[in-house]
């Protein structure tokens, strides 16, 4: 589904990634581990189409398609999803207004009939309950005034409702209480499917507990430096980065 | 001749001699710093303006109306017309040289509701009287199009616990110079609600001087500014708290696209005693052309001593991260947007309570953003 190769990008001019390749398949999680200013998020944004990212040298392919060639808003409608570290607040536009208009940009992007008020309803209700969102937290404009964790499941919640073919996830567990990041976890863990992949993005081990990977990978200096099972998670939560770093070099 | 008419002609007389000696405002005037109104009109063409035309598309049985071209007028038109003192030198003017306008009065305890279209160019006069207890919804449209001056003088007097509510929506004229002077008074207990929508002319300025004069007055001033290419826009308020415990809020979003230019003065004076008082203003400005200017003044004159006093200006483009957000979502570029665009002038906006002038503005509003967008010549 996901093809990244030898994939350099530069930020103002900056190298943060210096030769990344991954390749991910349908049905697959993989968790991308790396220490601060490694470029993880660096990866989240230039995947999800961000200006100012500019990839300089290599390719990522989805779906046998130049991702790079896309606008943001034609990757969201060609399935791709990223909950993002910090949620934007946007006064002046309610939650509820908010995922209708971007439910019905994506279906309209790719050819489908818009949803009705009710309908968009309807389905967002379904996934607001198990998140625990509730009806005042879609009245109220778009994440201004909610808690940390709050914001993070409003994440989750359009991840669900928008049903992408490969969710990113940067940083969802961070500035999370335990019991908020079961609850994501939660979320996470039941839109997984075989034809969806997902890329999960943390600093910590403590996240991949909940939502177990089937590859995790070792992000350092903007390569990939180590890969390996599920495992790989412990021994980084028990060696420390700057351990796995070493040995890597 | 009785005396109430000689006094009016007296006033009338002595705003044509205020005009005679300051002329038309220019930039070297302080008041008139963002808005040259001598580069687009001299003393003639506004002496010469001639009579704005007008119709009254709505007024309720309760409010008393007078055509202040006909004939012999009733003693309160005389006795108040152009009685507020105002140094405003477009005010004397329309004083001086209207020959078209009205008056309108809400008797004690009555309240009623106006609607009038000012249709033409020109000058046209307004005084209207709200007695004690009295309410009244006042709904003012300009139509876009307009070629030449128009000068539209107005003067209210808001009585002791009355409430009026004053929306005027000026919609584009790139050819028109679109002048709205208010002088006002409120009484103890009354308040004056303001809702304007700003869509900018060749030269565009509502001026509001407003003094509230009893404890416990209120102003309510909320206002958007939408311009295209090629459009000026200026609301220059002055809020005088003469009362103790008074209070005032002002909320003016602009958003200001292409070539134009967009100005908010408030000065707000809190007067010797008036403590207790309390005000707010707050301008903001979107600025979407390259070569869009916006200035924002507000300006404090404090002479008691416990006042709340609080305000804040802001110029900005549409935020990138909250762009970026909507994007990745799936939202087009041009509605995310029109989106955040929207969202932004929805705070003035939502200050208006009345589900008819709302609907109406953000009509305006949304008819007015492609330009002001760019995406139509």
């Amino acid at each position: 589904m996901l093809e990244i190769k030898d994939l350099h990008v530069a930020v103002g001019g900056k190298e943060i990634l210096k030769g990344l390749s991954l390749s991910v398949n349908a049905g697959e999680v993989h968790a991308i581990m790396g220490p601060n200013g490694s470029g993880k998020s660096t990866l989240s944004y230039v995947l999800a189409g961000r200006a100012g990212y500019d990839v300089t040298d290599g390719s990522i392919t989805y779906n046998g398609e130049d991702l790079n060639a896309l606008a943001p808003e034609a990757r969201a409608a060609k399935g791709v999803f990223l909950a993002m570290q910090y949620p934007v607040e946007i006064p002046g536009v309610t939650t509820m207004t908010f995922l209708k208009t971007a439910l019905n940009a994506q279906r309209r992007a790719r050819g489908e009939s818009d949803l009705d008020a009710l309908n968009v309803l309807k389905r967002v209700r379904e996934k607001a309950a198990t998140l625990k969102v509730s009806e005042e937290m879609l009245r109220r404009a778009l994440n201004v005034g909610f808690s940390g964790g709050e914001k993070k499941r409003l994440e989750i919640l359009q991840m669900a409702l928008f049903e992408p073919k490969l969710a990113i996830l940067d940083e969802t567990d961070s500035g999370l209480d335990i019991d908020a990041l079961k609850l994501v976890a939660e979320g996470v863990n039941a839109v997984r499917s075989p034809e969806r992949a997902m890329l999960v993005i943390t600093h910590y081990q403590r996240l991949l507990n909940y939502i177990v990977p089937d590859r995790v990978h070792v992000l350092s200096a903007g390569r990939i430096i180590r890969e390996g099972g599920k495992e790989l998670a412990h021994e980084l939560e028990a060696k420390g980065y700057e351990q796995i770093v070493k040995d890597a070099a | 001749m009785n005396a109430a008419l000689s006094r009016l002609d007296a006033r009338r007389a002595e705003a044509a001699e205020q005009f005679r000696t300051l002329g038309v405002p220019h930039r070297r005037v302080e008041a008139w710093k963002y808005s040259d109104l001598r580069v687009v009109a001299d003393a003639g063409a506004v002496s010469n303006a001639g009579a704005a035309r007008w119709t009254i598309e709505h007024c309720s049985d309760d409010v008393e109306f007078i055509d202040l071209s006909s004939g012999t007028l009733p003693d309160w038109v005389r006795t108040h017309l152009g009685a507020l003192k105002s140094d405003s030198v477009m005010g004397s003017a329309s004083l001086a040289f209207a020959q078209s306008g009205f008056a309108l009065r809400v008797p004690r305890g009555k309240s009623g509701e106006v609607r009038v279209n000012f249709a033409s160019v020109g000058q046209a006069r307004v005084l209207i009287v709200l007695e004690d207890g009295a309410s009244l919804s006042y709904v003012e449209a300009v139509p876009s199009g307009l070629e030449g001056l128009q000068n539209i003088g107005m003067e209210v007097r808001v009585g002791e616990n009355a409430h009026f509510t004053h929306a005027r929506t000026a919609l584009a004229s790139v050819k028109a110079v679109q002048i709205a002077d208010i002088v006002a008074t409120v009484a103890r207990s009354g308040s004056y609600r303001l809702y304007s929508g700003a869509f900018g002319a060749e030269l565009s300025r509502l001026e509001l001087k407003l003094s509230l004069d009893g404890e416990g007055a209120e102003a309510h001033l909320a206002g958007v500014g939408v311009l295209a290419d090629g459009t000026h826009s200026d609301v220059t308020t002055h809020i005088v708290h003469a009362s103790g415990n008074t209070r005032s809020t002002q909320l003016f979003k602009n958003v200001a696209g292409g070539k134009s230019r967009v100005i908010y003065q408030g000065k707000i004076t809190v007067a010797k005693g008036a403590n207790g008082s309390d005000s707010r203003q707050t301008a903001k400005a979107l600025l979407l052309g390259q070569r869009a200017e916006t200035d924002l003044k507000p300006e404090l004159e404090i002479f008691a001593d416990d006042v709340k006093c609080a305000h804040g200006a802001a110029v900005g483009d549409l935020d990138v991260d909250s762009l970026f957000y909507l994007r990745a979502r799936g939202i087009p570029e041009h509605e995310a947007r029109n989106l955040l665009i929207r969202a932004f002038l929805e705070e003035a906006v939502s200050e208006i309570a009345n589900d008819d002038i709302r609907a109406a503005l953000w009509k305006a509003v949304e008819d007015a953003l492609p330009r002001a967008m760019g995406s139509h010549p």
